[in-house]
């Protein structure tokens, strides 16, 4: 018998198992092949060559409305690893005020493949290498003091199994890289400059995604007029202003408060002892006005290459593409199963439906919590960033983050950038280095005067989302148009 | 638990790959973890993961590779096969302009002096009643979360360079616990740090919550407006902020990058205020032990910040090698000496007017690490003091400073120490703590942005 059939027998006898020994529920992740590659170069230097390869079984069981979760990495221990994660359900259970209840879903069976033409993973180091190195080429200046070219591939074989006899089985493929080139300013200051692999409309994750200019390497020669500009640019003076996010700086402050702030489980306060809560509560549903009229916030959004698109989540449920914000008033949010139904318990009424299809776990040996899929700022009506420039009397626009830090509710945050463009009177004026902003967040939505349209759209992609404890890391996607806001504290105050 | 074999596979993987003229390093991780989290007064989660991992390095002249497998390997042959597959790697790589260092393992070391077995199988009951004793003497009408983590970490490394071996066995618990109002919202935090079973006990957070408590039932929380302020920095606090100094400040590769804020400095400037002493200091206590350097050497302690002035900088053996300059016998183990302040920062801050303390900051990044610049926000247990006197609790309040200025400008300095726990469980089990004074007090603390809620 191969391995799969044998694993799938034993999987199988050990939900019965469990169940007949009492439990409500139980699922199992099987993680075939988790590899990946990391590839560094660092000035020239290939510092980073590195390759891991995991494998192995996550068993999560519920039991007396308490989650037991057990790992292996030697699947012979199927047994024993269903044993320890019933007991640490049993024992869990002695200390529950809302038990979990995961509602029903009929079983069903499914398969996923990311789409690709060329699996990463299989293509030779000396092409990947070569491919750098030509990049790395492309970005060596005399006054260009570092240079730095990441490049992390991903391939997961991933088997789902659920005592609703539920099987999905997917092959998801990464690809993900960043070019940075650094210098010193005229006051000694490093400053830096870069750019990120992103998804194009429609198109694939696999090698050849990386080997297309138009989205990663051919952008060297403005990365580097651009750092040039920033060495010898002014600071930015504090002062209120409007701000033009470009999607390099717009899609962490997606992520950091709409994405985190509409994770269920961080309303519900399961995340305060690590990542934090959330502004967001139960009664906000329905009445927040998160922002201003111009902003739609979907969820995953039917995008089919991002690496937010997985087809099925650790609970086998299907992604599915639903508004979290809805011409600024907050709808809905990013959910698991278990979460919904303590919410709506909570409420006293059925805040909520169904799953969003976002429980999502880094590995096999990690259990699946809620996760950002993709969260998207629909295009506007408000042109294309020409047009916007062309609106705003005096403002900034920024492009990609330096630093980023949020408060533990994500009530408030406060952005570096790694360069701005000064604009007055409807027109760029100049560079400025050293661009910071800061807001609290409800307010800051309700001040979005404008969001582009389709022309500015893109799809940027995040390799490192942590939350969690035990600690996880994940991979997602936002897509967003270029945004506008006004009245934005921006610089550092003296 | 490691066995014989297992050991003995590795070396005579070692032997074999020596043999075929292939300069590896192994390194063997096992982890067995168990993590407690509770949410809303209940477990939310309780996991158990045991993981077995193989590292191995290879460097093929002035080229390098590595592979990681999580997984059981059971045989020479197969940790061979894996060596060669590396070694092949490692060949089709790039030279690089310098010489990629192999781990030279200086002595043959068996070490578990921080090991417990009574905490590596710690019953998950015994956390349950812990957090449940804490409920019930705390309040029950609190909402509560937290996690806490335990377990063991065992490792065994050996490389071509010779036949010295070094395992390593140690346990680590890191204990949370939050206290959150239900309706006023704010939050207060426990943290307890440990080796031992009995390092983490319920009536240490009981007594720290009922101490604080009474403010913050009998107060409104306080808006802090911008400006500069004179701040109390508890432990948690000042680990955030000297790990981000010494780490930007005195690692050889950012100083030789010119990345950190002290890369126009040199050794013996003076860079901070004169009472401020920073160590690598694997001997102490506080702190878990790690025997043996990235590059092999034994470790021991070593000046980084010594009375204000910048002692030296640590060199991992790449950048050692690529930079031309000695690999330092670091450990990563961080030690802020004490001061003479009273362990009790109220009488400590009676004669100062008014100050904020600021135990914990949340997110902390840097805008602009030349300067130094970073920002965070207050949260868990922050007050404002006035005369000695804790006033009331203060909303989530920003700062945005540099950490010249804020270890630059320090007032006072508590005469205890206490260890913070820095694991984190990204990956694999790697224990990490710093040892700190309980709070220090800085003038001129830059406050950048307040809410309107904790």
């Amino acid at each position: 018998m191969s391995i799969f059939n044998d694993l799938k027998e034993a999987v199988t006898r050990n939900i019965g198992r469990v169940m007949d020994a009492g439990a409500q529920y139980s699922d199992v992740r099987w993680y075939e092949d988790d590899s990946s590659e990391m590839l560094m170069l660092l000035d020239g230097n290939l510092e980073g060559n590195d390759t891991t390869v995991e494998s192995g079984l996550g068993v999560r069981v519920l039991y007396g409305g308490a989650w037991g979760f057990a790992a292996t990495s030697q699947i012979v221990n199927v047994d024993t690893c269903f044993d320890r994660a019933l007991a640490n359900a049993v024992s869990a259970s002695k200390l529950v005020k809302v038990k979990l209840d995961m509602g029903t879903m009929d079983g069903h069976t499914g398969s996923y493949t990311s789409p690709f033409k060329i699996d990463p993973i299989d293509v030779s180091l000396s092409e990947k290498v070569d491919f750098l190195k030509g990049v790395d080429d492309s970005l060596t200046e005399d006054w260009i003091l570092r240079r730095m070219l990441r490049v992390q591939l991903q391939r997961m074989i991933i088997h789902f199994w659920s005592s609703e006899g539920t099987y999905t089985q997917k092959k998801l493929i990464n690809t993900f890289a960043h070019m940075t080139v650094m210098a010193l300013d005229s006051d000694r200051q490093m400053q830096r400059r870069s750019k990120s692999l992103f998804c194009e409309t429609g198109g694939t994750r696999g090698w050849e995604m990386l080997t297309k200019p138009a989205l990663w390497s051919g952008h060297a020669e403005r990365v580097k007029k651009e750092l040039k500009e920033v060495l010898v640019a002014p600071e930015l003076e504090y002062g209120k202003r409007s701000v033009i996010l470009l999607p390099g700086q717009g899609h962490l402050q997606v992520h950091e408060t709409i994405g985190h702030p509409l994770e269920l489980d961080r309303i519900l306060g399961y995340e305060l002892s690590y990542a934090g809560g959330s502004f967001v509560n139960l009664d906000s549903f329905g009445k927040l006005k998160y922002g201003s009229d111009k902003l739609s916030v979907s969820a995953y959004g039917s995008i089919v290459n991002s690496p937010g698109t997985f087809g099925f989540d650790a609970e086998g449920t299907p992604e599915r593409d639903y508004l979290l914000i809805d011409k600024g008033i907050l709808v809905d949010c990013l959910t698991s199963r278990a979460m919904i139904s303590e919410a709506n318990q909570r409420a006293g009424r059925k805040v909520f439906t169904e799953s969003g299809g976002a429980s999502r776990s880094t590995a096999f040996y990690r259990a699946p919590i809620d996760r950002m899929t993709n969260v998207n700022i629909l295009p506007g009506d408000d042109g294309t960033l020409k047009d916007i420039i062309a609106t705003t009397e005096d403002g900034i626009i920024v492009d990609n983050p330096t630093s980023w830090s949020i408060g533990s509710n994500r009530e408030h945050f406060h952005f570096g950038c790694e360069i701005a463009w000064e604009v007055k009177n409807g027109e760029i004026t100049r560079v400025l280095r050293n661009p910071s902003y800061q807001g609290h967040t409800v307010e800051f939505y309700n001040n979005l005067s404008a969001v582009g349209d389709e022309s500015s759209w893109v799809v940027e992609q995040v390799e490192n989302c942590g939350k969690g404890e035990p600690n996880q890391v994940m991979e997602l996607g936002h897509g967003l148009p270029v945004i506008k806001f006004d009245n934005v504290i921006s610089g550092e105050r003296k | 638990m490691m066995n014989e074999a297992t050991k003995t596979m590795i070396t005579e993987t070692r032997d074999l790959a020596r043999k075929n003229g292939i300069k590896a390093s192994i390194h063997f991780h096992h982890e067995n973890s168990h993590l407690m989290r509770i949410g809303n007064n209940s477990v939310s989660l309780n996991t158990s993961e045991e993981l077995t991992r193989i590292d191995i390095e290879v460097i093929d002249g002035m080229k390098k590779g590595t592979h990681t497998h999580l997984g059981e390997i059971s045989s020479v042959d197969e940790l061979f096969k894996m060596v060669q597959m590396v070694s092949v790697k490692a060949g089709k790589s790039a030279a690089m302009d310098y010489k990629p260092v192999l781990t030279v393992i200086e002595g043959n070391l068996e070490i578990e002096s921080q090991y417990d077995a009574g905490l590596e199988s710690l019953n998950p009951s015994v956390k349950e009643q812990v957090y449940s004793a804490i409920f019930r003497d705390v309040g029950e009408d609190y909402n509560y979360s937290g996690s806490w983590s335990s377990g063991s970490t065992e490792t065994f490394s050996v490389t071509t360079a010779n036949d010295n071996s070094v395992w390593h066995k140690l346990t680590d618990q890191q204990f949370m616990c939050v206290l959150k109002h239900p309706e006023k919202m704010w939050e207060l935090a426990s943290w307890q740090t440990g080796w031992k079973a009995d390092d983490v006990k319920a009536d240490f957070t009981i007594d720290e919550f009922k101490n604080i408590l009474p403010v913050y039932e009998t107060t409104e929380g306080f808006e802090v407006e911008p400006g500069k302020y004179k701040v109390v920095l508890g432990s948690q606090a000042i680990s955030d902020l000297i790990g981000m100094t010494v780490w930007t400040g005195c690692a050889g590769r950012t100083w030789e990058m010119k990345m950190g804020w002290t890369a126009d400095n040199k050794i013996g400037d003076d860079i901070l205020h004169p009472s401020v002493t920073v160590f690598d200091d694997p001997t102490n206590e506080n702190i878990f032990s790690e025997p043996l350097s990235d590059s092999g050497m034994l470790t021991k302690t070593l000046p980084m910040i010594d009375k204000g002035k910048f002692a030296g900088l640590l060199y991992d053996r790449n950048t050692a090698s690529k930079y031309d300059k000695e690999a330092t016998a670091n450990a990563g183990c961080l030690a802020m000496q004490p001061g003479d302040g009273d362990p009790d920062f109220l009488k400590a801050v009676k004669d100062q007017g008014r100050v904020l303390y600021i135990p914990a900051i949340h997110y902390m990044n840097m805008p602009n690490m030349s300067k130094g610049i970073f920002t965070g926000s207050s949260r868990f247990s922050a007050v404002l003091i006035e005369d000695g006197k804790i006033v009331s609790p203060i909303f989530s309040s920003r700062i945005t400073d540099q950490f010249a200025n804020i270890f630059g400008n320090v007032l006072s300095i508590s005469s205890e120490t206490i260890s913070v726990n820095t694991s984190n469980t990204y990956g694999r089990r790697a224990p990490g703590a710093v040892s700190v004074p309980t709070w220090i007090l800085v003038d001129g603390v830059k406050i950048t942005d307040c809410a309107e809620s904790f």
